[in-house]
């Protein structure tokens, strides 16, 4: 039998042919000494290796691989050779933001940053070109690069590693020719993830590994209402207890420091706290659906978003369909709760933290201790899971840098309860919407009549003023939705409960496009057509959403007979510049259990820089979008969330999980996102797939409120 | 400087006109004017900001006004102040709204007519999830 050490050498030396390494962030700082930078993204060292920035957070969403390919590809290195480093947010505000935006968010780090990192690569090969031909005193047009080395006339042979140095002084080029993605050998390929095995070593560090000699931690307790505060606190009553340092109250919070983390946590468990609970104490998911039943039928403090053609006119005299649609209020529920590790000394501070933006938390720990951006260090670290939670609010930076400023010159490890996490989350939004639709005599829609009534992520937690009173992720896929409807009118009801809320992965398109494909499913049914047929008439010819639609039903067989008691179901949408189509087989038995047989998900993500990491992408997205879809709901009682942690929130378990067929169809000439929009077309799929096998319409979420199970 | 002598020497105004007033005279030149905003804020509501014009106040030269501008925010012109020799010295410091990451610019009018300008780039980092930030 093979132990665990043995097992350990061998799959070493196996693994041998990727060397990609991966930096422990709380090293990285020193090794950057000896290695000339050529520019803001490529470091490369005397042996060769190459050192590629990233500056965006890594949270298995897979983009620190993918854009290390697109950097790599024009560079014109040896993949085997690269390793990857975060770029420093401290460098980045010294530097005049060199790398640009830091934030993983929106799906955007391909679409986004694409060109300028491509650009970055091809700028230091020709530098390092550059440099070579100067040392042989020939012209660069003369020399060529493959893996790393450079060739010149006459048999001359270089690596980048001896000429980087030479290179790092060279003046970059102004205009650089970038490859044409069909001639991709690095980007394009399925590269595995490069801190996959740094993960399977355990060798990663994320945010909650955070230690520091003489580290103190902290626990905290949020006022159980929302916008609830601090009255007093009794801190006689857990004087004696072992270890502990300090107790803090906060305002919105309390604190107890202590000398390890469950004292902490314990002690606060004890610690009476008086809570003012403000004017929320009585909300809950009743009066909430009242607010946003009443904005369906408001007249008042509603804008349009879309108006086209006279769909008043049109409803008249036809039979009209009508539906409404519900979804709930969901938690990220991120496998690492929130927490933020933070020194405060001498005008310093160091925080360590998982981050979706580490340009964010900079900010927000260099304005909660008041110190200049020049004085703040964010070391970076691998996130346990983000889905948006760790992006737009910094709570959980402002609270660790108070803590510990506090502490002064004590490093202070602060770090939630899952409870806490469940319950002090920023919620993906809850969401009403009507619908009303005519048919033409050819069962085609000639109008289309939709209002939303759902709170605004942009107007309350950016406090953002919104363009013409529209927050464009409460009406995505509503109100840019793609059938060609002669009448077409969409209105928006902003209506905020006292319940926060925030980006949750897939954001808008996390429900509206399932609100929307279900209704169109209900005009199909209503024309006696078939789902799919009746969608490819109504959409465009050339359109994206056509061709995937296309390519997603002959993949899953669209039209060929299904084994007895099995149905399916099909939707579409664009989202986060992709287009996705969903295809699901499914039985019911006669206990509404809901077996999956197939989910086919279509992708074209204009170019694919990543295959694996796309199919990583869509596998993830059905386990997240099935989870929210059978059990994800978070309800409010006494202006307090009920759920706690996963005894009252199911997620979905391994064995449940189906398999995915993926159909990957890049058509070119656009860059789309792929951490999100996987999402947009399974739950109308999956729905549309149960109505198909029961008859039973779902108009709202979760599917276990409305008696099914998963089996 | 003092906040409360260089207050006694300045006017603020509330704004009225709108962007385009601002840009009706001569074309502002970059120079003379430095503006000061942080590299990222947390936070947009509350974003501290300086401006200094090189001028000797006197009588004969001086700032007459300084115009913040937005490029994004609903209110473009987010600010004129108004100067004159008394305020001793071409300064202002403020904090001001921003909506989400922006160039803001800074117009000085001189007493001569001339108009002197500086911009800079603020990144709002809360506002990072929301596309065209």
């Amino acid at each position: 039998m093979t132990t665990r050490r043995e097992f350990l050498k061998i799959s070493a030396a196996v693994g041998g042919g990727l060397t990609v390494g991966f930096h422990v962030p709380f090293a990285a700082a020193q090794q950057q000494v000896l290695t000339p930078e050529i520019n803001a993204w490529v470091l490369v060292r005397p042996d060769d290796r190459v050192i590629i920035r990233y500056a965006r957070s890594e949270m298995g969403q897979g983009s620190m691989t993918s854009a290390a390919q697109l950097v790599a590809e024009e560079l014109g290195c040896d993949w085997k050779k690269v390793q990857v480093e975060y770029a420093d947010t401290n460098a980045q505000v010294r530097r005049k933001r060199v790398w640009g935006d830091m934030a993983s968010v929106g799906s955007r780090t391909i679409r986004f940053s694409q060109e300028y990192l491509r650009k970055g690569g091809a700028q230091a090969r020709e530098m390092l070109v550059a440099a070579a031909a100067q040392g042989w005193r020939v012209k660069p047009s003369q020399c060529r690069v493959a893996n790393g080395v450079i060739s010149g006339p006459g048999g001359r042979k270089t690596t980048f590693g001896k000429v980087a140095t030479a290179a790092a002084k060279m003046t970059p080029p102004q205009e650089v020719a970038l490859k044409d993605p069909k001639d991709w050998t690095i980007a394009g390929k399925p590269i595995p993830r490069i801190e996959i095995p740094d993960i399977v070593t355990a060798r990663i560090r994320y945010g909650i590994d955070a230690h520091l000699p003489g580290m103190a931690y902290a626990a905290i307790a949020q006022c159980p209402v929302f916008g609830g505060k601090v009255k007093s606190v009794d801190a006689a009553a857990i004087q004696g207890r072992r270890g502990i340092l300090k107790v803090l109250p906060l305002g919105d919070y309390v604190a107890v420091v202590a000398d390890n983390w469950w004292r902490a946590k314990e002690a606060l468990k004890a610690l009476p706290i008086d809570w003012d609970f403000g004017p929320n104490a009585s909300v809950s998911s009743e009066t909430i659906k009242q607010l946003l039943r009443a904005g369906l039928d408001a007249d008042s403090d509603v804008v349009v978003a879309k108006n086209a053609g006279d769909v008043a006119q049109a409803l008249k005299g036809a039979p009209v369909i009508e539906a409404e649609y519900y979804t709930p209020y969901l938690a990220h529920v991120t496998m690492e709760p929130m927490g933020c590790a933070a020194l405060v000394k001498e005008g310093r501070v160091d925080i360590w933290t998982s981050t979706q933006n580490a340009e964010a938390s900079h900010a927000a720990a260099a304005a909660t201790a008041g110190v200049p951006l020049e004085n703040v260090y964010v070391h970076r670290t691998q996130l346990g899971g983000g889905f948006g939670r760790r992006g737009g609010a910094q709570d959980f930076v402002r609270q660790g840098v108070q803590i510990a400023k506090a502490m002064e010159g004590t490093p202070v490890k602060m770090l939630w309860t899952r409870e806490e996490d469940m319950q002090h989350d920023f919620y993906r939004p809850v969401s009403m919407v009507r619908f009303r639709a005519a048919l033409g005599a050819d069962g085609n829609p000639v109008a289309l009549y939709s209002r939303v009534s759902a709170p605004s992520i942009i107007a309350t937690l950016l406090k953002l003023p919104l363009k013409d009173g529209i927050d464009p992720q409460a009406v995505a896929a509503i109100a840019d939705q793609p059938y060609q409807i002669a009448n077409v009118r969409m209105e928006y009801a902003q209506r905020n409960p006292p319940v926060p809320v925030g980006f949750w992965r897939t954001v808008g398109h996390s429900q509206n496009p399932f609100m929307r494909e279900s209704f169109i499913d209900e005009l199909a049914h209503a024309a006696g057509k078939d789902a799919y047929a009746y969608r490819r008439a109504l959409l465009p010819e050339s359109s994206r959403e056509r061709r995937i639609l296309d390519a997603t039903a002959k993949a899953a067989g669209w039209g060929s007979p299904l084994p007895k008691g099995v149905h399916r179901g099909i939707a579409v949408t664009e989202g986060y510049g992709s287009y996705t189509s969903a295809v699901c087989e499914l039985s019911v038995s006669d206990k509404q259990e809901v077996s999956i047989r197939r989910l086919v998900l279509g992708v074209d993500p204009g170019h694919a820089v990543n295959p694996d990491n796309i199919l990583a992408q869509m596998q993830g997205s059905a386990v997240f979008m099935l989870t929210a879809m059978f059990w994800g709901e978070i309800t409010i009682k006494d202006g307090r969330v009920e759920q706690s942690n996963f005894n009252d929130h199911r997620v979905m378990r391994l064995a449940e999980m189906p398999k995915v067929e993926l159909v990957l169809a890049p058509t070119g000439g656009f860059w789309g996102g792929i951490g999100e929009p996987g999402q947009a077309s399974i739950a109308p799929a999956v729905c549309n797939a149960l109505f198909a096998a029961t008859g039973k319409r779902i108009r709202a979420l979760p599917l276990r409120n409305e008696g099914f199970e998963l089996a | 400087m003092k906040r409360r002598g260089f207050l006694s020497g300045v006017v603020v105004l509330p704004v009225a006109g709108r962007v385009g007033k601002a840009f009706a005279q001569t074309e502002p030149k970059r120079g003379r004017v430095k503006l000061e905003l942080p590299v990222l804020a947390d936070n947009g509501n509350s974003v501290p900001m300086k401006v200094r014009v090189e001028s000797p106040m006197s009588e004969a030269d001086h700032v007459k006004s300084i115009r913040l501008l937005s490029e994004r925010n609903p209110e473009r012109e987010m600010a004129v102040f108004h100067l004159g020799p008394r305020a001793g010295a071409a300064e202002i410091s403020t904090r001001v709204r921003l909506a989400g990451s922006q160039v803001v610019t800074a117009i000085a009018e001189m007493s001569d007519g001339s108009q002197w300008m500086d911009s800079a780039h603020v990144q709002v980092t809360l506002s990072a999830c929301v596309d065209g930030s």
